[in-house]
């Protein structure tokens, strides 16, 4: 027990170090990202061509498998962030502050992805690309808090001051962020008339589930590539200057 | 105790020393509030309709106007550091700022608010929703505005305002829908802003110590 509790503790305190992370990603980078690219290819492959066409809708409704995986990595990307937040605010660690800058592009462009998509796949079977639907709102707001963040991280040059501000703003919006989705929710059921039922019955088909679950996970990896490359540039960027990034460009060239 | 009365008196000298920051959000309110009929109908139904959204929407803008007031110019003249440096509790400092900002720059604004009985035809059956409302919307609204002022200091104000508003969502669904919709569910709207309240309060003001602290390490 002792000696798995020491590894978790020796993990934590290596995953806090830039050189260590920084050589152990270069080894993960091209393993994961061949993964990534052909989990993708092959839930997009068979979502597009082999999966049977919908009911209703038709072959449109085939944008789910960008659609729903783009929505639900958009909002873990933002919770990863609190729990970052946390990280950092407790334990100082610095590389949690380094991974919410890193991340926060990634999850705004999912999130913009998501509601493009969304209008997309709303136009033709809805007849309107936007409705102020619970969902569709709440999206948005979630955009609004990755530009907050992305914002507030930009206006300070200090870049510690900037990890320690943007953290406590992603764990205040990760607290407020369920509230809002609440009442977001609760306001749709007044106004909205119930003229659109935007889900239908939530059984879906597993000929169509299998492909959406492989390309959910694929955009999961695919988080991780781009988020490791990300948390790249960002250490080359704040450890230019330092002697282990020097010998280490030294070494590879 | 003598510090709480003391900083007590030392906010409400200083916010009616510079009545600019009192006058200012009255004066962006009732512009905004004027101008929406202009832009949109003088057709009394119309307006009374829209009239709770208008008002809660203008109060909230002007909220992002005390963003600025509530800690920048103790930051900017060093006052803050003081407080900081000299170990004085945040908590109470914080506490006390933001609910003095809120007696000068909000409860004006509430008091104006009646007005919009005759301004935008406001059910006056009503009122009573929505000053209640106003009331409990305007102190949340306040310690987000705190929030966004303290991770912001010294920095451009739209940041600020990018952070509050849509922190602020939830105050404005529910303050809106309580002052639109009849007086029978209030206690429900009622009960929802205080919980609302009772939440935020102690998280933002734990947020905002550590966010005032950051801009002294």
């Amino acid at each position: 027990m002792n000696k798995i509790l020491g590894s978790i503790t020796l993990f934590y305190h290596k995953l806090g170090s830039y050189p260590w992370f920084y050589s152990i990603s270069s080894k993960l980078l091209p393993i994961s990202t061949f993964l990534a690219f052909m989990i993708f290819l092959l839930g997009i492959v068979w979502g597009i061509f082999y999966s049977p066409s919908d009911v209703t809708q038709g072959e449109i409704y085939r944008i789910i498998y960008m659609h729903v995986p783009a929505a639900s990595v958009a909002q873990s990307i933002y919770f990863s962030l609190a729990i970052a937040g946390f990280v950092y605010l407790v334990w100082k660690m610095k590389m949690a502050g380094l991974f919410i800058k890193a991340m926060a592009p990634i999850g705004a462009s999912f999130t913009i992805l998501a509601l493009v998509s969304g209008a997309i796949w709303g136009q033709p079977t809805w007849g309107t690309w936007w409705v102020w639907d619970a969902r569709l709102t709440s999206t948005l707001v979630l955009l609004l808090f990755y530009l907050a963040i992305i914002g507030l991280y930009s206006s300070f040059d200090n870049k510690k001051t900037a990890d320690q501000a943007v953290s406590i703003l992603a764990m205040v919006g990760a607290v407020n962020l369920p509230i809002i989705k609440k009442s977001v929710d609760w306001w749709n059921t007044l106004h909205q008339p119930s003229s659109i039922r935007i889900f239908e019955e939530s059984t879906i088909s597993s000929e169509m589930l299998y492909p959406l679950l492989i390309c959910i996970l694929s955009f999961y990896l695919m988080v991780f590539v781009f988020g490791l490359m990300a948390m790249r540039t960002e250490i080359a960027k704040r450890e230019m200057t330092k002697d282990w990034f020097k010998k280490m460009v030294k070494k590879n060239d | 105790m003598i510090f709480l009365k003391s900083f007590f008196s030392r906010e409400v000298l200083i916010y009616s020393k510079k009545s600019s920051n009192v006058i200012s959000p009255v004066i962006f309110f009732l512009i905004c509030i004027a101008f929406f009929p202009l832009a949109i109908s003088n057709d009394p139904k119309e307006l009374s309709r829209l009239a709770p959204g208008l008002i809660w929407i203008c109060i909230l803008l002007a909220g992002m106007l005390s963003i600025q007031t509530i800690f920048k110019e103790d930051y900017d003249d060093g006052s803050l550091d003081l407080f900081y440096v000299r170990r004085f509790s945040m908590l109470q400092v914080v506490l006390i700022k933001i609910f003095v900002n809120w007696i000068f720059t909000a409860l004006p604004l509430i008091l104006l608010s009646c007005s919009m009985v005759f301004l935008l035809y406001f059910p006056l059956e009503k009122l009573l929703n929505l000053i209640g409302s106003l009331f409990i919307g305007t102190l949340i609204i306040s310690f987000f505005g705190a929030l966004a002022g303290a991770l912001s200091l010294g920095r451009n104000s739209i940041l600020a305002s990018a952070i509050m508003l849509p922190l602020s969502l939830p105050v404005l669904i529910l303050g809106s829908s309580a002052s639109t919709y009849s007086s029978e569910n209030i206690t429900f709207f009622i009960l929802l802003l205080l919980a609302l309240l009772f939440f935020s309060v102690p998280i933002i003001s734990i947020a905002c110590i550590g966010a005032i602290r950051l801009h002294y390490e």
